[in-house]
């Protein structure tokens, strides 16, 4: 596949393939940053794709306490599904399981003023019992469900907005560690405002396809073009002579800007850390609404 | 351009101002609030009489009141929107049965800030007031929702009937604090001595007075930081009427520490 080189690093001739989304942020704060991140991790776990977790979830970026409503510590969290009512839905699960059950914490909307919202503490003060109260502060409704530390504050309702799920990097190297190593450091460039990664690390080893090739059920089944092992064993591979290994870096964002300004930040710096090759998955420019070639990210950020 | 009317001198008797809110001024120019009328003791007088006039009324700015305003009862009252900035003290009533908007007195106020009128159960019912300074008897009799945030000292009765919303004076609250409070809130900076009707429960930092305290800051109060993050102590009640209220005290001990 032609395309144009970074240093030594190949670029295909290709373009990821991304999706309209509809994602909700939410401001966990917390005693202590160790508490809020707590809370974070647990409420972004089991969130790497929709096909198989309802949503995909990742922390946005860390919060001084001059940033947070409540003036502690916080954590932002963005939370992507396919609608509002996705939203809605996976919000109320994690909070309620993972934000505030954990000690300390407290939740808050992180897209006031947002056209459409989706019900939060407006759920989740059943857990209250008939005990819950509200408070209006600033315009915004807050509720406020006793529990056994004292008490949980959580926004009434979280904003929702237009997103962008499904960005991509594929990153490869003659050998594992360095290809790791490419992709870790592409990560960390991505991460930002505005992004959510939301593979463990940030990272994808198992790429997938649409469907599979030996089942009519499966959603989704290994990207068997970009498997290494199978490069001698199926005619149509797509890995490249001299490449060991390969990882996937999923992008959610708030914006079709925000996705590409993320994938520029991890191409530039993936080829800076060592990668030999990288390319995006698409699936033909068929399903998604948005694309991103990698031609448009030759200039550095 | 803000409006501004700036007292000329001390009234002949006592003034309902509840007519000068930010919804009624909006869009008059600085003739036409002086032409309004107001009354005083029996009789009628022009707003010009009474204050100068600068500026005109807009949406975006807010109305500004300086002056020694004692006399002057009702300011703020029944305000839906918008703000009112006092620049000195007022009398009673200010900001009673207010909906909306934002009450801001940098000075003392009288009796029944934020309170219902007499004959009506339901005092305020949304909005903000501030008040860096002292507050007279009854703030927020009747109050159903909103915030009333002081930096002084409140008299007695506050919260008397109180329905729902939130009173914190950070200079304490007299005695008989929420007398037949529903589920409303008092939180005081000094030590107080809460009716037999209510119970002790625990000492906490209730996150949700850390936020009113911040918003409190924000709209110009000072508030110590020993009070977002010390622990005050929760009293339930008023247990003549449902018991969903509290009293919350600062747990003074700890702000030296």
């Amino acid at each position: 596949m032609s395309g144009y080189a970074l240093g030594d690093t190949a670029v295909d001739d290709t373009f990821a393939e991304a999706f309209p989304m509809r994602y909700a942020r939410v401001v966990i704060t917390a005693a202590t940053t160790a508490w809020a991140l707590e809370a974070a991790h647990s409420m972004t776990g089991f969130a790497t794709s929709v096909i198989g977790c309802k949503c995909e979830a990742a922390i946005e970026r860390m919060l001084a306490a001059d940033e947070t409503p409540d003036g502690r510590p916080g954590i932002a969290v963005l939370l992507f599904a396919m609608d509002r009512e996705g939203v809605g839905k996976r919000i109320v699960e994690r909070v309620g399981q993972s934000v505030m059950t954990c000690p300390t914490t407290a939740c808050f909307d992180g897209l006031p003023g947002a056209e459409k919202t989706a019900a939060l503490g407006q759920t989740l003060r059943y857990f209250g019992d008939g005990f819950q109260a509200s408070k209006v502060i600033a315009g915004r409704r807050y509720w406020r469900i006793p529990v056994m530390e004292g008490e949980f504050l959580v926004s009434e309702s979280v904003g929702v907005g237009r997103g962008v799920g499904g960005g991509n990097l594929v990153i490869g190297a003659g050998d594992e560690d360095v290809a790791l190593a490419a992709a870790e450091a592409a990560a960390d460039a991505m991460r930002g405002e505005g992004i959510a990664l939301p593979f463990p690390g940030g990272i994808v080893r198992s790429g997938s396809k649409v469907g599979a090739l030996t089942s009519k059920s499966m959603p989704a089944s290994t990207n068997h073009q970009l498997a290494p092992t199978l490069r001698a064993q199926v005619d149509e591979t797509l890995v490249p002579d001299g490449v060991g290994a390969l990882f996937e870096i999923v992008i959610d964002g708030v914006s079709e800007d925000a996705v590409r300004a993320a994938m520029r930040r991890g191409l530039h710096r993936a080829a800076g850390a060592g990668a030999t090759h990288v390319t995006a998955a698409n699936f033909g420019g068929k399903l998604g609404q948005f694309h991103f070639p990698l031609s448009d990210l030759r200039d550095p950020p | 351009m803000t409006l501004t009317l700036t007292l000329r001198a001390e009234p002949p008797a006592r003034v309902l101002a509840a007519p000068l809110t930010p919804q009624r001024l909006r869009g008059l120019n600085a003739s036409a609030v002086a032409a309004l009328s107001l009354r005083c003791g029996g009789e009628t007088v022009a707003v010009g009489d009474l204050f100068e006039v600068s500026g005109a009324g807009t949406e975006e700015d807010e109305l500004v009141l300086a002056g020694d305003l004692r006399w002057f009862d009702g300011i703020g009252a029944r305000m839906s929107s918008g703000g009112i900035v006092v620049r000195g003290d007022v009398g009673s009533w200010a900001g009673s049965e207010m909906s909306g908007g934002v009450l801001r007195i940098f000075g003392d106020a009288g009796a029944r800030l934020g309170a219902s009128y007499p004959g009506t159960r339901v005092g305020m019912t949304g909005g903000e007031t501030v008040v860096t300074g002292a507050v007279g008897e009854e703030a927020g009799a009747g109050m159903r929702r909103g915030l009333i945030a002081i930096g002084g000292r409140t008299g007695n009765g506050a919260g008397l009937r109180m329905l729902a919303g939130t009173v914190i004076s950070l200079g304490g609250i007299g005695g008989e604090a929420g007398l037949g409070n529903k589920r409303g809130s008092l939180a005081s900076g000094r030590a107080l001595e809460p009716l037999p009707s209510y119970a002790y429960a625990t000492r906490f930092c209730p996150p949700a007075l850390r936020l009113q305290l911040l918003r409190a800051r924000e709209l110009g109060l000072t508030v110590p930081d020993a009070m977002l993050s010390g622990s005050w102590s929760r009293w339930s009640g008023d247990r003549t009427e449902l018991a969903r209220g509290e009293i919350l005290i600062f747990d003074e001990e700890e702000e030296g520490e």
